[in-house]
């Protein structure tokens, strides 16, 4: 509810009002601050510096703590807050980017929709075996997405016209792909994960 | 409080300090760069510098630890 009132307050005058080079590029710095922080945890998890990503397992924990009656807790109120908000504002940027072009705001929206029925859909159908995909690999993948769409606008903002177009986020995404398999490596190197 | 006001850092920054400054610096980089090139050579190179700045941000933050 809190990302939908943002994009409808926002939105329009952003798109009507603002310059579309500065637009471009804040929200590109924002979903880079967003696609990175995903990027380093994935790499991380990948090294096993970090502990595997597993939402369900999160969640069993979260129930468990919410049975046995915790006091309230604001500060876990305002990170589960944050972390709807903010998986939400990513979309509700890439869409304002994306519609920011004259003639492209309804293709976004209508993708969007799709996505968006798409999402719900393919949850509702496959929520069981989506439990068993590595949660850990899908969250890198979203790293890659979010920092490849991040550099791309950022970059459009700046007066870069891309190589091929939009087309661009396919060669950007293999790019940063593979600084994180590379940075993966290095880590794995460096600390070995003992055997057994 | 001290919590609340660390939830705010994380929900703006993410983890990490050194992150949100590489992003700034790469950025920052981008801009002098973009002033220095000539026009052409920034149009058609200038993504690639950044896309190169942006992974020097994700490595040097891995490095860092922080």
């Amino acid at each position: 509810m809190a990302v939908v009132a943002l994009c409808l307050a926002l939105g329009p005058a952003l798109l009507s009002g603002a310059d579309l080079g500065l637009l471009r590029v804040l929200i590109g710095s924002l979903l880079l601050l967003f696609g990175l922080e995903w990027l380093r945890k994935g790499v991380l998890r990948m090294a096993g510096r970090r502990r595997r990503s597993s939402a369900f397992e999160e969640y069993a924990e979260e129930r468990e703590e919410l049975a046995s009656g915790a006091p309230s807790d604001w500060a876990a109120r305002l990170v589960a807050f944050k972390g709807v908000f903010l998986e939400g504002l990513e979309v509700g940027l890439i869409v304002l980017a994306l519609g920011g072009t004259p003639g492209r705001l309804a293709p976004a929206l209508a993708g969007t929709a799709v996505a968006l029925l798409l999402v719900v859909g393919i949850g509702l159908l496959l929520h069981a075996p989506l439990r068993r995909l590595p949660e850990t690999q899908l969250k890198l993948g979203v790293g890659v997405a979010l920092t490849s769409f991040g550099t791309f606008f950022s970059a459009e903002g700046l007066g870069v016209r891309w190589p091929f177009g939009d087309a661009a986020l396919l060669y950007l995404a293999a790019g940063f792909a593979a600084v994180a398999w590379l940075a993966t490596r290095r880590l794995r190197l460096a600390a070995p994960v003992p055997a057994g | 409080m001290r919590a609340l006001l660390g939830s705010l850092r994380s929900l703006l920054f993410g983890e990490t300090w050194s992150l949100p400054l590489g992003v700034a610096g790469a950025l920052c980089a981008a801009l002098l760069l973009r002033s220095a090139l000539p026009q052409g050579l920034w149009g058609h190179a200038g993504g690639f510098l950044i896309a190169a700045l942006v992974a020097a941000a994700l490595t040097l933050s891995l490095r860092l630890g922080r």
